[in-house]
Order: structure tokens, then C-alpha cells, then sequence
């Protein structure tokens, strides 16, 4: 289809994109003693290029504090057919701050600036809201779940902006009875969005008290939303086998109903769909196993902190951050996931604590999949305050990056020996690096309308 | 009224500050470099070690009541009742961290609003 807006007519045609030449990722200070900004760091992904697996800039954000943490793209395919939008701006939010930076990354893509800032503090006084997490674009306006209200209490909401960055209110008519909010993810012709639950502010962003859990601050449901409504119409319990789920993945199909979310600390993965009778299941189809430590009362889980699909939606990503492996699962039948790949880095089981020369603290953590399928980036934060507790040699060590092959016609995963980004070296001392997207469009960024 | 802040580990250096004001706005204003990141007594960012002295943090929510007997105070609410000695920044979060697997809390050290009373031996 021949059309001037941004992204990509469908999945298949993502797939066809060029491959990625640079890399956009979030570095934070926040946590690690050193008093300094934190930063959008672009990295050379070019292989010919002599700065091959470097970082070649830094855009710094004003203040000192703000914990940037995920990102997403002012546009993406749900408008490719408006031809007044471009996929030019990155909005990145700081969870503790509450500020919103909105990065120009297309007048110089190899050189981000700051284009603006929406203060934290107007966002809090028109919404009572707080703790920015995920983005996602909606044709033209801008749609972010915001995890606490002004206090920091849950369930918080959602903030609406319109594309040129303003803020125009609560997007949702209502919360109904949900008691926490993280992750999001829509599906329209379904009129459906998926929300899932972390905690209140006022819980996580301390650090992670496991005795929380059993006290009912950390989330155990999903939600299922009449889109166009705009409000939620079901939950589902997910109990144990659903503790803190987090990251809510559609398939890219536009037509398919299924989806998925990691819960992170039962380590499942559970899967949705929308029954022949039109109602919506779940059913748990991946159970990571708690691994049991030499010296520790209680078994260690492996709080899977994100999932991920192919834009193809064949195979499934998953991060084990304690215990340290990224998983790869085929789903070409989603109720029954297959193991076809699994690597080591870092994690608290000790299976490999070096990588391509560099000592990785932390786990796998935020993964991203170039759209071909065939490259998985990996960082190895996860937030400053839950780093400290499970990792603490991070402050000294900083996170890194790493790429993983991905076999993506009889599955397999290898971590390429040639690239490696250690954030241990920054020029201001050792950072920690999250969330990774890059210029084009990647696997977690654009929905189909 | 006016209390002297002492910081045990930036060579003991002193501040007046006044006590209505919270001491991450008191201590900043007089130059001295501090991590913060809500403001509003959530998120940790900004806790310090009170070594001596008394101060009122009423408002934070972010520690649990081991935290509190380590002697933690979260700065951006915390205002002092009387001259005070803190070991500020990262240097003194030794013992804020702990791995939850490893280190499980007891019911009384949890946060206030879920914790459960200590029974006092006779």
C-alpha cells in the first residue's frame, strides 16, 4: 500500500523494514550516588561503522532524580495513513519526577535534543496523577498509564495528550473497581485494551518488601476494557499463578484476539483470548519453577520482568531476571508454548556472570526485538531501587547491553560474541540502561488499527 | 526556630536550618548536593541516616519499620525537632537495600499501615 504516514501497513511489511542502524536507550543516575541527569543514550548499530556497539551521544534531561524508565513514539502504524504525523518524537518519562520529555530524534537521529518538557508538577495539579509508565499512541494523541495519583497512591489512571503535547486530562471515563495499573496494550477492532497491575508508588518505588505481596499491595489481576468507552468491563483473577503481572502483549495481527502477559513474580505466562462465544479466557501456558539458592530461606523465582512477540507472533520472549535466561518460546499455537531457545546472562544463579568480556550485573531485563525478528537487544536494569536490593554491585559495575541472535526459522537464540555495550565505562561514572527502541519502529511500539 | 544540622560524612560540616522547613529544601538551598526524586515522602531517593538527634517525617510513606530503627529519615518530608547529625547520600543507604529471598522482614518490621505490633516482654 503506497501511503506517507508513519510506520508500516502491517506487520508483514514491519518486517520488511531495513535493519536497525541505531539504538535509542534510557541510562540512569537515579539511585547510584552519582548526582547527574539521567540520559537517552544512542548507540552505532551500524556493523560497518567504526563506532560499531558504542554509545555516540547523550541527550541529558534537565533535572536530577526523574528515574527514566520505558519510552514510546509520539506516532506509530495506527497512523500510517495520515500523512500530517512522523514517528520523530521519543516520550520519555520520569517515574519518580513525573516529567515527561518529549526528544527530538529525527532532525539529527544520531543526535537527539530535548524539544520540551511537560512538568510534572502541571500533570499532577490537572490530574492527580503520578509515576508515568507505559506509552501508547492512538492515531494521532498520546495515551500514558500513570501509576499513582498525585500522592502516589493507586490505582492512578491514564493521561491523555494531544500530539502536540499538551495535556488534555484523564483519558478513561473510569478505573471501575481495578486497584492497580502498570502495562496496557489495545486491540481495535476488538474495542478491547488489556491493563495489568504493579503496585502503588508508595509500594514499589521504595523497594520490593516480598511480605507485600501477601498483604495485597502488589497486583494479581487483568483488565479488560471497553476501548471506546474507555472503561474497564472485566477483570480476571489470576491469583497465584498470576502475582504481579506486568507486561501486556496483543499480537500484532490486528484481527487476532490473543494476548499475553508476564507475571513476574509466579513467573507465568498467561494467555487470553476471545472465546466462539465471544467471551473473554485465560489460561497459564508457561510456569517457570522457583531455583533453590545455597543460602537463602526462601527459593528464588524467576520474576519474569517482560515479555515480548515477534512482529510475526510466532515466537515469545521472556526475561528471568533473577535467575538470569532469556527464554524463547514458539507460540504458533498460543495455548501451546514450546521452549526452542535460552541463553544465560548474568543473574543470581551464577550461570554466567561474564559476558563477551564484560561482568554482567543485574539479569536480563528490558529486551527488544528488531522487526525482522532476528536480533534481540538486551539491558539489564531493572529500577534503581529493586537493582540495589538484588544487585547491588551495580553501582559500581552499571548495567549493559547486549545483542542475541535469533534463529527465527527453527528457533534458537545465541548471544552475538561482536556487541556489547557496558554502561560501567559512561563518561560520568558507571549508569544503568533500560528500555531500548530505535528509529523505525521495533516490536513493542506499533499497533494496527 | 533555628537547629543545627550536622553531616557526619561531608567532614561535619554544619547548617542552620529552620524547622518548619523540610531539610532536603533547607540543606539544598545552602548548597549541599542531595538526591531527591517525588517530593513527597514515597519514593526513598532522599534517605539519610539520622545518627543523633529527633526529627518529625510524619508524612513519608516509603519506609518500613526497619528502615526506621536503622535510623533512616526520608529528607523532602523530614523537618528537625532538635539539632541533628545525618550521613547523607548513597554512602549511608548500607543498610536501606535488602534482598527480600535472603533477609525476609518479621510482621512488625513491615510498613506502619500493615505492620503488627511488637508484644513487649514483661
Amino acid at each position: 500500500m503506497e501511503c506517507c504516514g508513519p510506520g508500516y501497513a502491517s506487520p508483514a511489511e514491519a518486517m520488511q523494514a531495513p535493519r536497525e542502524k541505531l539504538l535509542y536507550t534510557i541510562a540512569i543516575y537515579t539511585g547510584t550516588g552519582i548526582q547527574k541527569p539521567d540520559y537517552l543514550a544512542t548507540i552505532d548499530n551500524d556493523p560497518d561503522s567504526p563506532t560499531y556497539s558504542q554509545v555516540i551521544s547523550r541527550c541529558e534531561v534537565p533535572g536530577i532524580g526523574d528515574e527514566l524508565h520505558h519510552m514510546g513514539w509520539n506516532a506509530c502504524s495506527s497512523c500510517f495513513d495520515d500523512a500530517s504525523m512522523a514517528r520523530k518524537y521519543l516520550l520519555v518519562p520520569g517515574v519518580r519526577s513525573s516529567n515527561i520529555h518529549i526528544i527530538d530524534c529525527a532532525t539529527d537521529p544520531r543526535n537527539p535534543t530535548l524539544f520540551k518538557v511537560i512538568d510534572g508538577a502541571d500533570i499532577k495539579a490537572k490530574t492527580n496523577l503520578s509515576a508515568p509508565h507505559t506509552i501508547h499512541c492512538l492515531g494521532s494523541e498520546i495515551i500514558i498509564s500513570m501509576l499513582g495519583d498525585a500522592q502516589g497512591n493507586a490505582p492512578g489512571g491514564y493521561l491523555h495528550l494531544n500530539k502536540d503535547f499538551e495535556i488534555v486530562g484523564r483519558w478513561e471515563n473510569s478505573m471501575g473497581n481495578i486497584k492497580f495499573g502498570y502495562d496496557f496494550w489495545y486491540q481495535p477492532r476488538h474495542n478491547v485494551m488489556v491493563s495489568s497491575e504493579w503496585g502503588a508508588p508508595n509500594t514499589f518505588m521504595p523497594g520490593f518488601d516480598l511480605e507485600e505481596v501477601g498483604h495485597l499491595k502488589y497486583g494479581r489481576e487483568i483488565h479488560f476494557w471497553d476501548f471506546e468507552k474507555k472503561e474497564p468491563i472485566k477483570s480476571m483473577y489470576l491469583g497465584e499463578d498470576g502475582l504481579i503481572p506486568l507486561e501486556v502483549r496483543f499480537h500484532h495481527d490486528p484481527d487476532s484476539s490473543h494476548g499475553f502477559v508476564g507475571a513476574a513474580l509466579s513467573a507465568n505466562i498467561i494467555h487470553w483470548w476471545k472465546d466462539q462465544n465471544d467471551e473473554w479466557q485465560w489460561e497459564k501456558i508457561v510456569d517457570v519453577e522457583n531455583e533453590p539458592h545455597p543460602e537463602w530461606p526462601i527459593p528464588v523465582p524467576g520474576v519474569i520482568s517482560v515479555i515480548l512477540l515477534s512482529m510475526d507472533d510466532k515466537y515469545l520472549y521472556l526475561c528471568n531476571w533473577l535467575h538470569g535466561d532469556i527464554r524463547q518460546y514458539d507460540i504458533s499455537d498460543p495455548h501451546n508454548a514450546k521452549l526452542t531457545g535460552q541463553v544465560w546472562m548474568g543473574g543470581l544463579l551464577g550461570k554466567a556472570p561474564e559476558v563477551n568480556g564484560v561482568k554482567v550485573t543485574g539479569g536480563p531485563q528490558m529486551i527488544q526485538l528488531s522487526l525482522d525478528g532476528k536480533r534481540l537487544y538486551v539491558t539489564t536494569s531493572l529500577f534503581s531501587t529493586w537493582d540495589n536490593q538484588f544487585y547491588p554491585e551495580i553501582r559500581t559495575n552499571g548495567g549493559c547491553m547486549l545483542m542475541v541472535n535469533c534463529d527465527t526459522e527453527n528457533g534458537g537464540m545465541e548471544i552475538d560474541p561482536n556487541f556489547v555495550v557496558d554502561f560501567g565505562k559512561e563518561p560520568n561514572g558507571p549508569s544503568r540502561c533500560h528500555e531500548t527502541r530505535y528509529p523505525g519502529g521495533d516490536c513493542t511500539s506499533d499497533i494496527w488499527l | 526556630m533555628m537547629h543545627k544540622i550536622t553531616l557526619a560524612n561531608r567532614d561535619g560540616a554544619t547548617y542552620e536550618v529552620d524547622h518548619r522547613k523540610p531539610l532536603l529544601d533547607s540543606l539544598r538551598d545552602q548548597g549541599v548536593d542531595l538526591p531527591y526524586g517525588c517530593k513527597y515522602g514515597g519514593c526513598i531517593t532522599c534517605a539519610a541516616k539520622l545518627t543523633d538527634g529527633r526529627v518529625n517525617q510524619a508524612p513519608q510513606v516509603a519506609l518500613n519499620n526497619r528502615q526506621i530503627t536503622d535510623g533512616y529519615v526520608i529528607l523532602c518530608v523530614a523537618r528537625p525537632l532538635s539539632d541533628c547529625t545525618l550521613e547523607i547520600g548513597v554512602e549511608s543507604h548500607d543498610k536501606l537495600y535488602r534482598n527480600p529471598f535472603l533477609d525476609p522482614l518479621a510482621p512488625h518490621e513491615l510498613k506502619a499501615d500493615i505492620a503488627t505490633k511488637l508484644e513487649k516482654a514483661p
